[in-house]
C-alpha cells in the first residue's frame, strides 16, 4: 500500500490555483468550499436529498491518498484520508483524478466511464445515482467546487479543463477498444 | 394522422438537460416530478414544482412544448398525490400531460380541460378499440405506441384511429409490454407500476468474483462479466440465462433501439412524433442525440435520407449495439 | 359456512384439447370450485386448436352448477384476435376482460377484471364498477392489504385474489418458446406446448427464478397465499383464484375450500400444498407486500 506523505499533494496545475486560504490544509478548505457552494446552489442539495447525508469515499487511484465527502450542504464535512478506509462510508468510487474531477463538470460521461471500467463505484448503488444525478444537473466548474471567482476561476476553469480534455480523449480511445463488436 | 412536420420528443431527466435538449432542437420535451408519480423515479432526478415551471418558461421561450409525465398508477388511499401532480403541471403551463392510469386521466379530464392528454406507452393501448376507449372516455389526442408493433401495424392503427400516434425511436428498449410487467417487483418488492421504478439501484450489487464480476439484482444473478469487460446494469429482462438447456439473453440481447434509419417508414405510416427515450441520461448523450436526430428529421421533412444518422449515433447506445427493434417483423 | 368464494382461473398454458376436456370434466364432477373461467388468454395462435372443445366443456360445466366465465386474450393484436373479442363480448356470461380493447365491446354488460387490466387504486376500479365490472381481480403484485383498501373503497363490487399458481408477471410481443428453438413468433410450430406448466428459466448460478409459456413470463416459484378467511373477510376480499397447473387440481381446489371454510388452517393447507406435484416451490411474497419470491410463511 502506498504510504501518505504529511502534505498531501495534488497535481501542480490544480495545486497552483488555490484560493487566498490557500494555507488550510486540504481537507478544512474543501470543506469550505463545499459549504459555501451550498449557500450559493441550495437547490443542489435537495436534489441530493436524503443522501446528503451519506458518506462517499473518492479515491483517486494516481494519488497517494483519498477523500470522505458527507455532502449536507451547509454541514458538509470533506477528509482527507488513507485509502483503507472505505469501510465506514456507504459507497466507494475509485479512478484517475482528472476523470473523477471532469465528472464533476460532465466532460465526461460517468455512464460511460463506468460501464467501461474506468471508474469503478461500489456500496449503495442508490446513493451513487442520487450524486451522479445532481452533478448531471449542477453544470459545475472546477471554479466553482474550489470557490473561486473572478479572474482566478477562469484561470482554474481553462487549466483544469484543459488537462481533462486529454483525460477525455484517452478516456474515449480505451472505452472504443472495449465496446463489443456489432 | 400527421399532416404537418413531424415533432421530435425528447427526454429531460434534470432542468440542465432540458435546457440542453431545448438548445439543441427539441420540438417538445418531457420530464417527471421528484417522486413515484413518473415512471423513471431515480434518486436524483426529476423536477420540483419550482423548477418546473422554470423549465415551461425557459421552453416556451425557446419554441419547444413541455409534456409532463403522471404516468405511473396511483397507490390505493394515495390517489391525491398524482391529482395533485396533475394539477401543478396544468399550473405550470405545460402542453401536455402523460397519464395511463385510469384515475389520473379521468381527473384531468374533469379538471383541467385546457391541457392535452397524452396515452402513455404505460397504458399498453395498441389495437384501436383500445385506443377508441381512452379518446372516447377521456379526450385522449395522442397516443404513445408501445414498442412492439411493426411499421405495417402502426400504417393500420393510424388508418382506423382519430387521435395522433407518437413513436419510440431510439434509446432503451423494454422487451415486454410497458406497464405489465412484474418482473422487477417479483425479485426486489419494487416496480413500474408500484413505484415507478425498474430494476431499482439499491437492489443492485456488482459482486468481483475470482474470475468475473457477476451483476445481481437482490441476489438473483443476472449477468456475468470477465475481467475488462465492460459491464452493464443488470436490468432484469436484459439479462443471461438458462431455459431449455441452452444459456443466452434470452428475452432479449442487450441492445438498444435506434430507428434512426426508419424515419421516412414511420412518417409514412403516419406518426405525427417521435420520441427519445433516456431521461436518465446526461446532458452530453442527449445532446448529441438529438442534435443528430434534429438533423435526420430535418432531412426527411425536406425528402431526403436519414442514413448519415446511424454513424452518428453509434457510439451512444449501451454496448454500442442496436436494432431497430419491433418496427421490423423479424424481431418476433 | 364462510363466505368466500373459489374461481378456477383460466388456463394459461397451450394444453390439448384432449387434455382439456379431461381436466374440465374433473373439475365439473369433483372439485368444489364456484366459479370456472375458460377461454385464452395468453396466446391467440392456439385458439384454432380449443376452440372447437369449449362448447362441450361449457356444458358439461354448467349441468354440474358451475358459473361458467369466458376469458378473453390480454394482448390481443389481429384483427382476427381483435373479433374474437368483440364475440366473446356479445355472450349473456361474464366475461372477463384482460385488455382495454374488450371495453368497449363489452358496454352495457357486466364483466371481471383479470389480472392484466391495471387496477391499482379505488379511483379506477370506480369508474370500471360504473361501466359494470362485477368482479375485479387486480394485478397479482398488489399485497392483500392493498386489494383490500381497494375493497373497503368499493363495497359494491368483489373483490379477488391469485392465491395458487405460478404468477403471470409479463407479455411480450415476442415468443420465447419460438425464440429459444430459434424461431420467430409468426413460425412458431407450438412448441409451447411441451411445457404444461410452463418452462422454467434459471440464472446463471442456477437459481430458481422465472418461466416462460410462449409470450408469457411467470414466476418459477407457486404462489400459495393460503390466507386464513378470518383475513380475507375483515378485508373486504370474498373471492380467492386458483390458477390451474397439471397438479391434482381438485386436490388444491379441496384443500382451498377447506381453508375457506375454517376446515383446515393455513400451515396445513400449504403443507398439503407442497405434497402435490408443483412446478416451483411455495412463495407467497407479494400477498404481504414483499418481494414476490419470498417464501411462504405464516401471517
Amino acid at each position: 500500500m502506498m504510504t501518505i506523505s504529511t502534505e498531501p499533494t495534488l497535481p501542480a496545475v490544480i495545486r497552483h490555483l488555490f484560493p487566498p486560504f490557500a494555507g488550510l490544509p486540504l481537507g478544512p478548505l474543501l470543506t469550505l468550499s463545499l459549504r459555501s457552494m451550498a449557500r450559493r446552489q441550495p437547490r443542489l442539495f435537495d436534489r441530493l436529498g436524503e443522501h446528503r447525508t451519506a458518506c462517499y469515499f473518492i479515491d483517486p487511484v494516481d494519488l497517494a491518498f483519498a477523500f470522505t465527502v458527507v455532502p449536507d450542504a451547509e454541514r458538509s464535512i470533506v477528509r482527507v484520508v488513507r485509502k483503507s478506509e472505505a469501510a465506514t462510508s456507504s459507497v466507494q468510487i475509485r479512478g484517475p483524478i482528472l476523470t473523477l474531477l471532469s465528472l464533476l463538470d460532465g466532460t465526461l460521461d460517468g455512464d460511460a466511464l463506468f460501464f467501461s471500467r474506468i471508474i469503478s463505484i461500489s456500496g449503495r448503488t442508490e446513493a451513487v445515482l442520487a450524486l451522479r444525478n445532481t452533478i448531471e444537473d449542477a453544470e459545475l466548474s472546477p471554479a466553482d467546487l474550489l470557490g473561486l471567482s473572478g479572474f482566478l476561476a477562469r484561470l482554474a476553469d481553462t487549466g483544469i479543463l484543459g488537462a481533462l480534455s486529454v483525460a477525455r480523449q484517452m478516456a474515449n480511445r480505451n472505452s472504443r477498444r472495449e465496446a463489443p463488436g456489432a | 394522422m400527421t399532416s404537418g412536420r413531424m415533432e421530435l420528443v425528447c427526454p429531460a431527466g434534470t432542468p440542465a438537460t432540458l435546457r440542453a435538449a431545448v438548445q439543441a432542437g427539441a420540438d417538445a420535451v418531457y420530464c417527471g416530478f421528484r417522486d413515484e408519480t413518473n415512471a423513471r423515479n431515480f434518486p436524483g432526478l426529476n423536477f420540483s414544482g419550482e423548477e418546473l415551471a422554470e423549465a415551461v418558461r425557459f421552453a416556451h421561450d425557446h419554441g419547444s412544448k413541455v409534456l409532463v409525465a403522471i404516468n405511473t398508477f396511483a397507490r390505493v388511499n394515495d390517489v391525491d398525490l398524482w391529482k395533485k401532480a396533475a394539477d401543478t403541471a396544468a399550473e405550470c403551463g405545460a402542453n401536455a400531460i402523460i397519464a395511463a392510469d385510469i384515475a389520473v386521466l379521468d381527473h384531468v379530464a374533469k379538471n383541467h380541460k385546457q391541457i392535452r392528454l397524452h396515452l402513455s406507452v404505460q397504458a399498453a393501448a395498441a389495437t384501436p378499440e383500445a385506443i377508441g376507449f381512452y379518446a372516447d372516455s377521456f379526450g385522449v389526442r395522442r397516443v404513445v405506441l408501445p414498442r412492439v408493433l411493426s411499421v405495417q401495424e402502426i400504417a393500420a392503427l393510424n388508418r382506423a384511429i382519430e387521435v395522433e400516434t407518437e413513436a419510440f425511436v431510439f434509446g432503451g428498449l423494454c422487451v415486454m409490454i410497458e406497464g405489465r410487467c412484474y418482473l422487477s417487483s417479483y425479485a426486489t418488492g419494487k416496480s413500474p407500476n408500484l413505484n415507478g421504478v425498474c430494476s431499482p439501484p439499491e437492489m443492485v450489487s456488482y459482486d468481483d468474483e475470482p474470475n468475473s464480476t457477476a451483476a445481481r439484482l437482490s441476489g438473483f444473478t443476472i449477468d456475468r462479466y470477465e475481467p475488462g469487460e465492460p459491464v452493464g446494469y443488470p436490468t432484469l429482462c436484459k439479462g443471461k440465462f438458462k431455459a431449455g438447456g441452452k444459456t443466452s439473453y434470452l428475452f432479449e440481447d442487450p441492445v438498444s433501439l435506434n430507428a434512426g434509419g426508419m424515419i421516412a417508414g414511420l412518417k409514412a405510416a403516419g406518426v405525427t412524433a417521435l420520441k427519445i427515450e433516456g431521461r436518465q441520461r446526461g446532458k452530453g448523450y442527449v445532446t448529441e442525440v438529438v442534435r443528430a436526430f434534429r438533423k435526420a428529421v430535418d432531412a426527411v421533412e425536406q425528402g431526403g435520407d436519414a442514413t448519415e444518422i446511424d454513424r452518428i449515433l453509434a457510439s451512444q447506445s449501451e454496448g454500442s449495439r442496436q436494432t431497430a427493434g419491433a418496427y421490423s417483423k423479424k424481431w418476433r | 359456512m364462510s363466505g368466500i368464494a373459489l374461481t378456477l382461473g383460466p388456463v394459461f398454458f397451450h394444453w390439448s384439447p384432449g387434455l382439456l376436456s379431461d381436466f374440465y370434466r374433473r373439475i365439473a364432477d369433483e372439485a368444489p370450485i364456484d366459479r370456472v373461467h375458460v377461454g385464452e388468454v395468453v396466446c391467440g395462435k392456439r385458439m384454432p386448436f380449443s376452440d372447437p372443445v369449449w362448447p362441450e366443456i361449457i356444458e358439461r360445466l354448467e349441468r354440474a352448477g358451475k358459473e361458467v366465465v369466458l376469458s378473453t386474450l390480454a394482448a390481443p393484436a389481429t384483427v382476427r384476435e381483435r373479433r374474437s373479442i368483440e364475440d366473446l363480448c356479445g355472450d349473456d356470461r361474464l366475461v372477463e376482460i384482460n385488455d382495454a380493447t374488450a371495453l368497449p365491446s363489452r358496454a352495457g354488460k357486466p364483466f371481471v377484471t383479470g389480472p392484466f387490466l391495471n387496477v391499482y387504486n379505488e379511483a379506477s376500479a370506480r369508474f370500471l364498477i360504473q361501466r359494470g365490472a362485477r368482479t375485479i381481480c387486480p394485478p397479482v403484485e398488489l399485497s392483500l392489504a392493498a386489494v383490500g383498501a381497494m375493497a373497503g373503497a368499493c363495497p359494491e363490487s368483489e373483490f379477488e385474489v391469485f392465491v395458487f399458481g405460478r404468477l403471470p408477471l409479463a407479455l411480450s410481443g415476442r415468443c420465447y418458446h419460438a425464440r429459444i428453438h430459434g424461431l420467430h413468433k409468426d413460425s412458431c410450430q407450438f412448441t409451447c406446448e411441451k411445457d404444461p406448466d410452463g418452462l422454467a428459466v434459471d440464472t446463471l448460478d442456477d437459481q430458481q427464478f422465472l418461466a416462460i409459456n410462449g409470450v408469457q413470463t411467470l414466476s418459477n416459484q407457486v404462489q400459495a397465499f393460503c390466507p386464513a378467511p378470518a383475513d380475507l373477510i375483515s378485508r373486504g376480499v370474498r373471492r380467492i383464484r386458483l390458477s390451474p397447473h397439471t397438479c391434482d387440481m381438485v386436490e388444491v381446489a379441496k384443500t382451498h375450500r377447506a381453508l375457506a371454510d375454517g376446515r383446515e388452517d393455513p400451515e396445513a393447507a400449504r403443507f398439503i400444498l407442497s405434497c402435490l406435484d408443483l412446478p416451483g416451490t411455495l412463495v407467497d411474497g407479494y400477498a404481504l407486500a414483499k418481494p414476490g419470491w419470498q417464501a411462504a410463511t405464516s401471517i
